[in-house]
């Protein structure tokens, strides 16, 4: 055994590791992403590691492998499992042979973008146990019983993860890794089992799914996975606690100085489903006041009520149901001390300063109920945009430049966004992009406003991942439906926001054992009324592609072709060669206004504009809008 | 056991995050209990950028609650106002006073506080602040010293820390972490520890006019 540093992606890994996982498939996404990026910095000779074209793609690989009696796990963020979920549902009826994990991190509080989606309404949806583990150890420890529980029960688990879980490091103490088993392969012929052909097969595994879960129920017990403790005099408040919030309830509770706390029972919940049934109901028979602190969606708090109403509870229940807490964003110590509050308790002790003091504990003043954020007002805002020498920078100067070329304003030219680092042309200076929905929307939005009544021509804009995730359905329905749209694919070869992680597109000396999928052979196979394959970093030529489109019916397709400019700067490989002539530079800032690009900036004497060497990447653009002729670009010494 | 929280902000790009890797890496060598989370958004470099560490809980989540950093470590003048909610009054601040103006301030159209201003604030907040200055810091060799480790050695001297995690072990981890580079970080680590103790001002007693607060304990 050995104590290290771990994240709770990293302890998922690890933990699906000691369990013998064979395979592990998944889509980048924050906060999960560091899971399945950590098993590919390890060498596991005996077991298959995967980015997968999607979710769903990954679940079923998962699937796959654990129907051939293998453990599998697939990862995702939130967004993923609704992806994954038409193929999910389906195998959760039919259940599995080996053990089958979906490592899913949810994102309350939104520290990258997307609904705040509570994903435990899936496992309520499809009859899945699901563990929520409160810190990396435990996501270690409950990533081998997610395994165990899939097995014994037959049924897939989900296992899930919240932000501060999935991102906070903490100690973990990791045993060594166990090889998965040697076995002939499962391959059983059962069509009751694994099809859906019929009224008879699929309520039979629909009520097999449920029992599956009433199994997984008593399972959990026997494992002692939820943590029940009542207080020994019968017990003024209960509190139920679920997941990463349970460390803050410890702390509060530390706080008050009442470790172990007298007077409050605590029940630690680490499975919402199965719903904790007995240990709830000995809480609700010891108590008088329960108070239920939970993130996102009160499904805890609602077993609660079916449960109180079951067992003729008269006393109170606190949660977000009777408006004390949010369902909005992340859980600290604040919302724990609020409940506590709500519930009397703490008022007369800790929160007022009148702490009790220990030994181990000084008196210290008490955190706010609040994060002010007064002060925050006066920091500068720092709006994201897009690296320095970005191939994205290029295409959106182009849509802009083609707009203007057509005649059209950029307040009558729809142009849909789309998932990742395309979408930062949202931002300013650009202000281009008009919505963003979910991997592959953007070209099937698009027509939706042609079929909508739109006149002007609309763009629609994706990168290279999305595309291959979720793109090509709606890029082949508007083909197919001759609708009048262009399409920009900015294609900078890598997975880019999520951490540059290898696509379909990704060049082949990337690829570990894949290949290369040419997305230029694959636009063409699909037949738009026109293709145009062109360097974003050319703003004449892209300009005019973009152009030559919006002045022409049918589907037309750029393809906007140039390495992500950080993945080629960390090779060595730059475009070229910018630098400002300080004496004919007259400090317009036009360039800056322009590009936005992160690179320029005013020289610490004021005189003039200066590039910062170590982030230039040599693309020129800037240059293209310099007035007095200050900024030269050569591309002398590029190199690739 | 003594408890530490520690909030560092700053930029992408100024090693903010190598700082929290640093503080976990010197707390599992100290045998102390840690929980720290970076957060970066979608921020690449110039981005903002935080990390929240926690030192010496049994158990505790990683996000520290408002008014609970003991510490409050800012690589960049205006990203310290972000930090300052988390402040206690009894904190302490080290500031690194870089500016990083983003585009919008450059082109006139955002407003950027001034050291006056941030400084005010700072002492209205919290106990102590020390003050670095970027444009004097001490050179190793033919360049000033590495401005995160520097602004750490600072950190180190703080004696909430201090009572977890001795600041020879903090020493010792930034050595250890690059060992190629061992001599050009212990210079930064321990010119930062120098100026670590002559801070700029002690606030006790401030303008909203809370109870004086000292530091207690053991």
């Amino acid at each position: 055994m050995k104590t290290q540093i771990l994240t709770g992606n990293e302890a998922v890994a690890l933990g699906a590791l000691r369990a013998g996982v064979k395979a592990v498939t998944g889509y980048p996404g924050t906060p999960s992403t560091g899971c399945l990026a950590h098993l590919l910095t390890l060498d596991l000779p005996d077991r298959h590691i995967e980015w997968s074209t999607n979710e769903k793609v990954a679940f079923e690989i998962a699937a796959g492998a654990a129907w051939a009696g293998h453990r599998a796990m697939c990862t995702m963020k939130m967004s993923g499992v609704n992806v994954a979920y038409d193929a999910l549902i389906s195998i959760a009826y039919s259940g599995t042979n080996g053990g089958l994990v979906i490592y899913v991190a949810d994102d309350p509080g939104v520290s990258a973008g997307m609904p705040e989606q509570d994903t435990r309404g899936f496992a309520l949806m499809s009859h899945l146990p699901m563990l929520e583990p409160a810190s990396p150890a435990e996501a270690y420890e409950l990533a081998q019983r997610a395994f165990e529980l899939s097995e014994t029960t037959r049924a897939p688990v989900f296992l899930r993860l919240t932000t501060a879980v999935a991102l906070g490091h903490a100690r973990v103490d990791v045993d060594a890794e166990v090889t998965p088993r040697d076995i002939a392969p499962i391959l059983e012929k059962d069509i009751h089992r694994y099809t859906k052909a019929g009224s008879a097969i699929c309520m039979e595994q629909h009520r097999a799914s449920i029992e599956r879960l009433d199994h997984a129920s008593r399972a959990v017990r026997a494992m002692g996975l939820n943590h029940l403790h009542l207080d020994p005099e019968d017990g003024m408040l209960g509190v139920v606690a679920v997941g990463a919030v349970n460390a803050y309830l410890s702390e509060a509770l530390a706080l008050a100085g009442t470790e172990p706390p007298s007077g409050i029972s605590t029940l630690h919940v680490a499975t919402t489903v199965p719903f904790p049934w007995d240990e709830v109901c000995t809480l609700l028979g010891h108590c008088r006041t329960i108070l239920v602190l939970e993130e996102l969606e009160p499904h805890v708090e609602r077993g609660l009520y079916v449960a109180a109403q079951q067992s003729s509870f008269k006393g109170r229940i606190v949660g977000k149901l009777d408006g004390t807490l949010s369902p909005i964003g992340e859980y600290g110590l604040q919302e724990v001390v609020k409940g506590l509050e709500a519930c009397g308790f703490l008022q007369a002790t800790a929160h007022d300063g009148g702490a009790q003091e220990t030994a181990t504990s000084p008196t210290r003043e008490q955190p706010a109920a609040v994060l002010d954020r007064g002060d925050e007002l006066c920091s500068a805002p720092r709006p994201i945009t897009v690296c320095a020498g970005c191939p994205h920078r290029g295409t959106y100067l182009a849509i802009d430049a083609a707009i203007k070329t057509a005649g059209l304003s950029k307040d009558e030219v729809m142009v849909t966004g789309d998932i990742g680092c395309t979408i930062l042309g949202m931002n300013p200076p650009f202000n281009l992009l008009w919505n963003e929905v979910s991997m592959g929307t953007s070209v099937s939005l698009a027509q939706g406003y042609v079929h909508g009544g739109l006149t002007t021509p609309v763009i629609a804009t994706m990168g290279d991942s999305t595309f291959f995730h979720g793109g090509i359905p709606g890029l082949v329905n508007a083909i197919q439906h001759r609708v009048s749209l262009t399409l920009v694919v900015m294609d900078n070869g890598w997975t880019s926001m999520t951490g540059m992680q290898v696509n379909p597109g990704t060049d082949d000396v990337f690829q570990r054992d894949g290949r290369r999928i040419d997305i230029e052979a694959v636009l063409r196979g699909f037949g738009p009324d026109r293709l145009d394959v062109v360097d974003p970093y050319d703003l004449e030529r892209m300009t005019s592609a973009i152009a030559d489109g919006l002045s022409v019916s049918g589907v037309k397709v750029v393809l906007a072709q140039r390495e992500c400019a950080i993945q080629a700067k960390r090779r060595g490989a730059v475009a070229g060669h910018t630098e400002v002539q300080v004496d004919k530079c007259v400090l317009c800032k036009r360039c800056l206004k322009i590009t936005g690009c992160p690179a320029l900036s005013v020289s610490p004497d004021g005189s003039s504009m200066t590039v910062d060497q170590s982030l230039c990447n040599g693309c020129g653009l800037c240059a293209t809008f310099c007035p007095t002729g200050a900024l030269t670009h050569s591309t002398e010494g590029a190199a690739t | 056991m003594t408890t530490c929280d520690i909030v560092l902000v700053g930029v992408g790009g100024q090693g903010v995050m190598t700082l929290g890797d640093l503080l976990a890496r010197a707390a599992l060598a100290a045998d102390v209990p840690l929980a720290w989370v970076p957060s970066k958004g979608m921020a690449q470099r110039g981005g903002s950028v935080k990390a929240e560490v926690r030192l010496g809980y049994g158990a505790a989540g990683p996000r520290v609650p408002a008014g609970g950093a003991d510490l409050l470590l800012s690589m960049e003048r205006s990203e310290t106002l972000k930090g300052m909610p988390y402040l206690r009054s009894d904190g302490r601040t080290i500031l690194y006073d870089h500016v990083w103006e983003p585009t919008g301030v450059q082109l006139g159209e955002d407003a950027y506080p001034s050291r006056d201003d941030v400084v005010a604030s700072l002492a209205s907040r919290c106990n102590e602040v020390v003050l670095l200055d970027p444009a004097e810091r001490p050179r190793f060799g033919d360049a000033p010293v590495v401005a995160n480790i520097y602004a750490l050695g600072a950190l180190a001297g703080s004696e909430r820390l201090r009572r977890l995690i001795d600041s020879r072990i903090l020493e010792r981890t930034v050595v250890d972490r690059w060992p190629k580079a061992a001599e050009a970080n212990l210079a930064a680590f321990q010119a930062g520890f120098i100026h670590g103790n002559q801070p700029i001002g002690r606030f006790l007693g401030d303008a909203r006019n809370r109870s004086a607060t000292k530091e207690t304990g053991t």
